[in-house]
């Protein structure tokens, strides 16, 4: 069974001459158990993809499923499926990280006796025990996103929606991150995973998308993209993923004062 | 750090608890926020006892409580009070916290919940309610030490800290409307500052039929003079029926709006 699909998915922004259309028809499939990526430069479209996925952006057409529920007929529904972590750690500043979890269980319906069992729970989980008593406002920023994931994973979701989950992060904790994500996933939960880092797509996904100016130009796993790329343009070694990326966006890059930039 | 453990296939709890439920949910965790930030209090209250006393000051002796009738026999501190009140109802905070919590990103986590549209508008609004009735009462009790009576007695003053309370849901509620629409805290702001010209086209310093008459019509058709009325009613009269029905009447009008709208709002926000 598919975890997502989305078929002819269209967002569209003002009207006339000052339309927009940032997502212009995006087809998807992602199967039940897998992390999927979903790359794009900025403004190709992945957050707009994954808004409209997570019932938080209304689509112009196309239609849309999660877990089997229809996203835009019945929004409640596709939310007891899902888990959303988007770009910036959504959280509630004056709160502590306990009471962001036992809230967050509680809107999902449970009694106040679970949701607190359940907030401990995913303090333990990851880490955050003893700064659970703590304002999130002296969190760092991977306790944020520690704090974050926890919060989306909650009503133990089928499906995991990672908007960028890494972006700010150091390299130290952008690894346990990492971490967690495979861990979620061997657990069952379907990962959908927006990036702009191509080693973090390598690293973790078993199929990926690069959508660029709302539309996806090149679908499959790593490997596959990669081959391909390497057939087309007979390469004597396999290219990287940063080199599928920007072949298929269009984009070069050129090395200039000791650095690399893409043009 | 340790394993998160996510079950695979475990479908969410059927429903959640319906609007109230959730609501009052989201209404705690504002109070709480509330509490925590106490220097945001002050205004709401300082500035509206400044008014009282400044108000007072510059015109009890124009309006001698023997000889003026429509205070009926109390000081000119009774009949400024409800003004006073509704000031302190206009002071909520509950829409520049949405905006921030829209550019940090907590409000999408809150619509990625399956609770009601409702909820999500009502959460904040409650904790206005809570807020403006401490205020009130405290502002009725200092009012108290001053010799201002409550004509209609306890269940009076009952009433009008219901009233003014529910004033401020309605009030800030719109405010909330306006930082769903903008999401500027600057514009927030800015349209907060409507309650001004609503507070001051009233009859805020005598009674309506005392008024010039283009004050008078103006007052006549802002909603703001009739929840002004009633208050006063019952600080000065007692249980005025009909004024009372105005009042609650423009309260309970301006919230089905502001919740209609509201929800609509919520439901088409991208």
């Amino acid at each position: 069974m598919s975890a997502i699909s989305a078929v002819g998915l269209k967002k569209t922004y003002g009207q006339g001459d000052e339309r927009i259309e940032a997502v212009r028809g995006v087809d998807l499939e992602v199967r039940a158990g897998e992390v999927f990526g979903f790359l794009g430069p900025n403004g190709a479209g992945k957050s707009t993809t994954v808004r409209m996925l997570t019932t938080l952006m209304t689509i112009t057409d196309g239609t849309a499923h999660v877990g089997g529920v229809s996203v835009s007929d019945d929004p409640h529904g596709a939310r007891r499926k899902i888990g959303v972590a988007l770009q910036e750690a959504g959280l509630d500043n004056r709160q502590t990280g306990r009471e962001i979890l036992t809230l967050q269980a509680r809107l999902f319906g449970m009694n106040a006796a679970t949701a607190t069992a359940r907030a401990q729970e995913l303090l333990e989980l990851v880490g955050l025990v003893d700064a659970g008593e703590r304002r999130v406002k002296g969190y760092s920023g991977g306790m944020k996103r520690r704090l974050d994931l926890a919060s989306a994973l909650v009503h133990e979701p089928e499906v995991l929606f990672l908007d960028e989950p890494t972006t700010g992060l150091d390299p130290a904790s952008r690894i346990t991150v990492w971490d967690e994500v495979r861990r979620i996933n061997e657990s069952g939960t379907t990962v959908f995973l927006t990036t702009q880092y191509l080693e973090e797509a390598d690293q973790l996904c078993g199929r990926l998308a690069i959508i660029d100016d709302g539309l996806i130009i090149r679908e499959g796993t790593p490997a596959a993209l990669k081959a391909d790329l390497r057939n087309r343009k007979g390469l004597d070694a396999d290219p990287t993923l940063d080199d599928v990326f920007l072949e298929a966006t269009g984009r070069t890059r050129e090395r200039a004062a000791g650095e690399v930039k893409e043009v | 750090m340790t394993t998160i453990t996510s079950p695979p296939h475990t479908t969410a709890p059927a429903s959640t608890g319906g609007v109230l439920h959730d609501s009052l949910l989201l209404g705690g965790r504002a109070v709480r926020e509330a509490l925590r930030t106490p220097d945001s209090l002050a205004p709401t209250m300082f500035i509206p006892l400044f008014f009282l006393v400044v108000n007072v000051g510059q015109a009890a002796r124009i309006f001698p409580s023997g000889e003026t009738p429509f205070l009926f026999g109390q000081s000119y501190g009774a009949f400024q009070l409800p003004a006073s009140m509704l000031l302190a109802a206009s002071f909520g905070g509950a829409a520049l916290y949405l905006v921030e919590e829209i550019e940090g990103g907590y409000f999408d986590k809150l619509r990625a919940t399956p609770i009601s549209r409702m909820a999500l508008v009502l959460g904040r609004l409650y904790a206005e309610f809570a807020k403006t009735a401490v205020v009130a009462i405290v502002m009725v009790l200092l009012a108290l030490a001053f010799g201002i009576r409550i004509a209609s007695g306890f269940a009076g003053f009952a009433v009008l800290i219901l009233l003014v309370a529910a004033w401020a849901m309605v009030f800030s509620g719109f405010l909330q409307l306006l930082a769903l629409k903008t999401r500027s805290a600057a514009a927030t702001q800015g349209g907060s500052m409507i309650f001004f010209p609503l507070l001051f086209l009233t009859p805020n310093f005598v009674p309506r039929d005392q008024l010039t008459r283009p004050m008078e019509i103006a007052a006549t058709i802002n909603p703001v003079t009739y929840v002004m009325e009633a208050a006063r009613s019952l600080i000065l009269e007692g249980f005025d029926i009909a004024a009372l029905a105005k009042g609650f009447g423009v309260v309970g009008a301006s919230m089905i709006a502001m919740l209609a709208l509201s929800v609509r709002m919520v439901n088409n926000y991208d």
